[in-house]
């Protein structure tokens, strides 16, 4: 015997039959969940076709960038890798820290972004050399710590030939002599940005930036996520050297900002900049490209830049300088000395310039800069230049951490 | 378990017969459950009795192994950040069955087959929008000069002679942005189950609830509500212990007012490269979540065994 229809027919009265496709709804939930996962897997798919399409057009976009390069440029363009190298990178870095366009000319990079030194160091040791990064950026005192976890390759300077664009002065630092595995990528130091309806005093110290957060700018004030900016505050206002490793100014120090400062804090905030300007903030701790970025948001939107403030810190403050450094376990090391190779290139240095407003330390860039927006906020004079300070990594760090953890904690409570 | 092939009476032959056991098909979850699950707790439990070797990126020293660090966090403001970690959760759970109940009472005996299709269509995009972005969205909304704000201060909208406020709102960067995001990011996680639950109960036992003279309030309090109670139940579970170890929210949206557990656990060890305390604070949240889940179950055993007591008539288990 066969049946003709496979479908089951059943005799019910018509309420029953609204009831059982209620009862059917719930299967029909599982099969649409499926039905929407699915369609977001192709949207997916399709993004993802998309992407390789933009990397081809990229690509195009670089050979005619370096072909235009190669006439234009002053110095030797050639390179070790030549041009038979696989542009395609991934590097370890900060947020906001290269022009899009400016990498995309140079060729595929995908980028992954950290918040802090510490952060980097931990995810690249957990990662055990196999992090799958060709690159990172760390900051100069954190050199020595990745290096001793044989993290980083020995620079062949003979593949870097612009590595000669650099200025002496910032080549051949305390922390990596003779950059066996860092070339500096840019420089800067540390102020503050303020919204002048708010804070109506002007801000010329660190006390007076102090004072501010504790009076005008109360709970609405970050700081830098970072433990020794947080504490380098506190010992540039009294005149005490930021990299002290003494107990008494360590006590000191966390004594003020765990009972007099933390309960003033609205965030710890890396990139307060935009923030600052779209009202989070009255005040901020600040590096001096964020700051700018934000003010060129602000001209941008047509406002007043007028209402905001940006100082630089004093009577000293932070010298800090990010490096490109080459990861032992890199996967495409050719790609990445053509990288730093075409980056040093003074042209493309200031580009890169212009988007994250630090100081390169390319011979002449300054020159070459021209009338970049807000050129005071990236470039100094000599007598300010003598009031910043590079930080240390030694035997107070793990103190300054533990006091930056309690101010966090204790600014929540 | 044998199959039957068109064959004779007798065993079919020896080698067509697959003759492993039934376990076999366990043994990929079970090696998940091992490798991603046991392994990876019982290192965190083992690293929280340990201490931090000075000046390495996040080595810990076993072998002096102790309570310090569990000192450490009774003792700081980490137990504080604890409470207030629970308080948030435990808000936010009670706030998403509140809310979550009309909802799921609607779809599940108001709407239609049809427009059930097109309700469910509408909670589930944002629950398959991601996390990221839909928490970025709460940023936009409540930036004190974003147009919620400006909105809200605008005097042409308002004319009742003065604006609403007198200035921007100011809820970035406390716990009640935190707490709203978070209410909002786990009301699908509620919704769903109890939906189901609700679905589960038959319609024809409301309907003998109203033959028997009961009114809609007590219908739903007495036969709907216990009859949904275990879907309740899961519902509760399945937004409270992963709301109590939300990071992104936080780190997004609370500053440092709207701190939780979760961001101080990552800050430990990406921060402070101190895997010995950031396994010592991860475990007390694993604690602090079992003694909740535990005062919980047995605040509803104690409910059950006071109706079962107090009802009229005798339930005979089905």
């Amino acid at each position: 015997m066969s049946r003709r229809d496979d479908t089951p027919r059943i005799l019910i009265s018509q309420a029953a039959a609204q009831r059982l496709a209620q009862s059917i709804s719930r299967r029909r939930f599982l099969a649409m969940s499926g039905g929407v996962a699915a369609a977001a897997a192709l949207a997916a798919c399709g993004s993802d076709s998309k992407k390789s399409a933009d990397t081809t057009a990229s690509s195009t976009a670089s050979t005619t960038a370096s072909s235009s390069g190669g006439t234009g440029a002053t110095t030797a363009p050639s390179s070790g890798g030549g041009g038979n190298v696989d542009k395609n990178l991934n590097m370890f870095t900060w947020a906001e820290y290269d022009d899009p366009d400016l990498l995309k000319s140079w060729g595929d990079i995908n980028l992954t972004i950290f918040n802090s030194n510490e952060e980097a160091i931990q995810k690249l040791v957990q990662g055990g050399g196999s992090s799958g990064f060709d690159m990172v950026v760390p900051t100069g005192v954190y050199i020595p710590q990745l290096a001793k976890a044989d993290l980083l390759l020995e620079l062949d300077k003979s593949k870097i030939p612009n590595f000669a664009n650099l200025d002496p002065a910032y080549a051949n630092q305390t922390w990596d002599q003779g950059n066996k595995y860092s070339v500096c990528k840019n420089w800067g130091t540390t102020g503050w940005i303020y919204d002048t309806t708010i804070v109506t005093k002007e801000i010329k110290t660190w006390a007076d930036f102090i004072a501010a957060a504790q009076g005008e700018a109360s709970g609405k004030t970050s700081v830098l996520d970072t433990a020794p900016n947080l504490c380098g505050m506190y010992f540039w206002a009294n005149g005490i050297d930021w990299t002290t490793e003494k107990a008494e100014d360590l006590d000191a120090c966390e004594k003020f900002l765990v009972d007099d400062f933390a309960s003033h804090l609205k965030a710890f905030d890396s990139y307060p900049g935009i923030n600052l300007t779209q009202g989070n903030y009255a005040l901020s701790m600040v590096w001096n490209g964020d700051a700018r970025q934000g003010l060129i948001g602000v001209q941008d939107a047509g406002d007043d830049v007028n209402q905001y403030k940006w100082g630089l810190g004093a009577p000293e403050t932070e010298l800090w300088m990010d490096n490109w450094c080459i990861l032992k376990e890199a996967k495409n090391v050719d790609a990445a000395y053509d990288f730093i190779n075409f980056i040093l290139d003074p042209k493309n240095s200031v580009t890169d310039l212009a988007f994250h407003g630090y100081n390169t330390g390319i011979k002449g860039v300054e020159e070459l800069a021209g009338d970049v927006s807000f050129k005071d906020m990236i470039f100094f004079t000599e007598a300010q230049v003598a009031t910043f300070k590079s930080g240390a990594v030694n035997s107070a760090q793990d103190r300054l951490v533990d006091i930056y953890s309690k101010v966090k904690a204790k600014a929540g409570a | 378990m044998t199959i039957a092939l068109d064959a004779p009476a007798g065993p079919p032959p020896k080698r067509f017969r697959l003759r492993a056991p039934g376990f076999v098909l366990a043994v990929p979850s079970f090696v998940w459950y091992v490798f991603l699950f046991v392994i990876p707790v019982a290192l965190v439990i083992v690293n929280s009795f340990g201490s931090k070797v000075q000046g390495t990126p996040g080595k810990v020293d076993l072998t002096h192994p102790g309570l310090d660090r569990y000192r450490e966090v009774v003792d700081g403001s980490f137990s504080t950040l604890l409470v207030q970690t629970m308080r948030t959760s435990l808000l936010g759970t009670v706030l998403c069955v509140v809310i979550s109940m009309p909802i799921a009472y609607y779809l599940a005996f108001k709407v239609g087959p049809r427009a059930k299709v097109v309700v469910l269509a509408l909670l589930m995009v944002p629950f398959f929008t991601n996390y990221l972005l839909r928490t970025l969205a709460w940023k936009i909304v409540l930036q004190p000069k974003g147009f919620v704000s400006n909105f809200l201060q605008d005097t042409h909208w308002f004319t009742l002679g003065q604006a609403l406020r007198s200035g921007p709102i100011e809820i970035l960067d406390t716990r009640t942005a935190v707490q709203l995001a978070i209410v909002y990011n786990y009301l699908p996680l509620m919704i769903f189950p109890l939906w189901v639950a609700l679905d589960r109960v038959e319609l024809h036992l409301r309907e003998a609830s109203k033959d028997l003279g009961a009114n809609r309030v007590r219908t739903f309090l007495q036969v709907t509500l216990p009859l949904a109670m275990p879907g309740i139940v899961a519902g509760l579970v399945l937004v409270f212990v992963p709301l109590s170890g939300d990071y992104v929210t936080a780190e997004l949206l609370g500053g440092v007012k709207g701190n939780m557990v979760g961001r101080a656990v990552a800050d430990q060890y990406f921060r402070a490269q101190d895997a010995a305390s950031g396994s010592a604070i991860a475990v007390s949240l694993i604690i602090s979540i079992l003694v909740v889940l535990g005062v919980l179950a047995g605040f509803f055993w104690f409910m059950r065994k006071l109706l079962a007591n107090n009802r009229k008539v005798a339930l005979v288990a089905r």
